[in-house]
């Protein structure tokens, strides 16, 4: 795996690799990405993926307004709110 | 008298004929957990409410469940309203929940106690409790060994008798594996048994909440609740839930049990070989005849599971930014640095390790490669299950390749010499079937699980099978030597 391909996933993931440790990481990943890679020996040609055991269509109800919509609660549990909103950095300027 | 080791129907019985009240019940077991803080099996206790709640029990003075007036421990997975609810990440480690998982709801709702909140793999990543940000989980059998993982604060606590029973959820192995290691039972039920409903979700395919118990009865009696359809969760299956209770005491005459030809026993530890060809001789003493089967694909689990598991987790974990909840860096020069440093300061290296191999694997280029190969592979393990259950009820493996090891020695060089000891419980996620783990002996005076792996919602098999055992065997009675805790 070579450097800008770590960039780039880091970027994506939205990490930061410790410098002391980036080369023991990137070790890490290519001994898993080798173990996983190891699946590129069976013959999945004609399989469908299955991406939940269950495959169905997941179940939905009806959009009706309930209790459950605790605005404050929510906004305590941001480190900056207002009474409306999270508050991030200014985005614009 | 003392409630240290007592089972749910032990304490049960105890409450019935008022030789202890809820309360008093609540205080031993908030006193155990002080007593062997050591283990460091909570990270956050629930002292105030906890005994709110038992006096109010008390005071009902009718019994509405048979936990009505138990104290039982939650994994800190599971979000508690008002209860800090942390995964055992420096990242959510202020964050206080403002609704409560319905499988714990259930559980409270049927009259127990919450007494706290266990330890954990941060984020439920990892199989030896090593990864959490509050420190290593002792194991009661030894200290300085793990209690196996992720679920490890539940299990050392009930292991070491501070509560009857204990919630887990188990991705990969995260019930089983801890349950052998600490020498309890725990189960692992059916895909969508169980609402998965504010759990914090690690990898959504493949998470399901279940029980860690003394017992397979009490197993039974924490399912029983736990179980149902519940709306809020889209994954919750809408079927019928038998009564586990009323259906472990069946004989086991005929019962076919498969033993998978693929997963070579041979290979492992003599001793652990031999605690599994004892337990054979017991199922067959018991009226159970075993058949070979053959999995063709199930050694491709632990690479299928490695590439299904970080995806979703990579894709679950995005939440955490720092704006809404949890950890926030200081001194961000902008919205996407706060992004990076909150993730970058509050995830430990597994979690970063799982997020980057799942950004990886979902990435342009390479999600066909690993993404979309691991499900089709995932299907074909499916299928030799399907066609296994054709010819056995029930499936039985060693549920570890070894018994608890030392803190630190398994993982630190090569992150997948920790992956493989989920070589016998992760094929039983990626076919969302359910699988229980108890135990069947000692090796070097450390416990061992037997897992038997059931057919789709046949959990009243497992537990039928388990409860059978457990009734001709006292390796479920045996406790550990506490002394150095």
């Amino acid at each position: 795996m070579d450097q800008e391909t770590v960039s780039t996933i880091c970027y994506l993931a939205r990490l930061e690799i410790d410098k002391n440790k980036s080369k023991k990481i990137i070790q890490d990943l290519e001994t898993i990405i080798e173990l996983i890679g190891s699946l590129q020996t069976i013959d999945t040609s004609s399989i469908d993926p299955l991406y939940s055991p269950l495959e169905m269509t997941a179940l939905t109800h009806e959009d009706i307004e309930n209790s459950d919509n605790k605005k404050e609660k929510f906004l305590e549990n941001a480190a900056l709110s207002n009474e409306d909103y999270f508050l991030v950095p200014r985005v614009v300027e | 008298m003392t409630i240290q080791f007592k089972s749910i129907t032990e304490l049960r019985a105890m409450l019935d004929t008022k030789s202890i009240s809820a309360s008093e019940l609540t205080q031993e077991s908030l006193q155990l957990a002080q007593k062997y803080k050591e283990l460091n099996c909570f990270v956050t206790m629930n002292e105030e409410l906890g005994a709110k709640n038992a006096n109010s029990i008390d005071l009902e003075n009718k019994t509405t469940s048979m936990l009505s007036g138990i104290p039982l421990a939650q994994k800190d997975l599971f979000c508690t309203e008002g209860l800090r609810t942390t995964c055992s990440s420096k990242i959510l480690s202020n964050f206080i929940p403002p609704y409560t998982a319905t499988a714990v709801k259930k559980l409270e709702d049927a009259g127990s106690i919450t007494i706290g909140k266990t330890n954990m793999d941060e984020f439920a990543m990892g199989s030896s409790n090593e990864t959490s940000f509050f420190g290593n989980v002792h194991n009661p059998w030894k200290k300085g060994y793990v209690p196996g993982g992720s679920s490890g604060g539940s299990a050392s606590a009930v292991s070491a008798g501070i509560v009857p029973a204990a919630t887990g959820t188990d991705t990969g192995g995260s019930i089983r594996q801890p349950a052998a290691h600490c020498g309890i039972t725990g189960l692992k039920p059916t895909y969508g048994r169980v609402s998965r409903w504010g759990m914090i979700a690690f990898a959504s395919s493949l998470d399901q909440a279940g029980p860690l118990a003394r017992t397979a009865e009490d197993c039974a009696i924490l399912l029983n609740e736990m179980s149902g359809h519940d709306s809020k969760d889209t994954t919750s299956l809408n079927s019928s839930v038998p009564d586990f209770l009323e259906n472990i005491n069946q004989p086991l005459d005929g019962l076919k049990i498969g033993i998978i030809k693929e997963f070579n026993l041979s290979d492992l530890d003599p001793e652990v070989q031999a605690r599994f060809e004892d337990s054979k001789k017991t199922y067959e003493k018991l009226g159970a005849h075993f058949v070979d089967v053959s999995l063709p694909n199930i050694s491709a689990s632990v690479p299928t599971y490695y590439s299904i598991a970080p995806a979703e987790c990579s894709s679950n974990l995005s939440r955490f930014d720092g704006v809404r909840f949890g950890y926030r860096a200081e001194d961000t020069d902008d919205l996407n640095d706060l992004y990076i440093k909150s993730r970058s300061e509050g995830f430990g290296d597994e979690v970063k390790r799982r997020v980057l191999i799942g950004t990886y694997a979902l990435s342009a280029g390479y999600y066909d490669a690993y993404y979309k190969k691991a499900q089709q592979v995932r299907r074909l393990i499916k299928n030799d299950f399907d066609h296994a259950f054709q010819s056995v009820d029930v499936l039985m493996t060693p549920t570890s390749p070894n018994t608890a090891f030392k803190f630190g020695s398994k993982g630190a060089q090569n992150p997948v010499e920790l992956y493989l000891e989920d070589l016998f419980t992760i094929s039983s996620n990626l076919a969302g079937l359910p699988a229980i783990s108890i135990p069947h002996g000692q090796v070097n005076s450390l416990p061992v699980g037997l897992q038997l792996i059931g057919n789709f919602l046949r959990e009243d098999q497992l537990l039928n099978a388990s409860h059978i055992f457990q009734q001709n065997s006292d390796f479920h009675l045996a406790q550990p030597n506490l002394e150095d805790f």
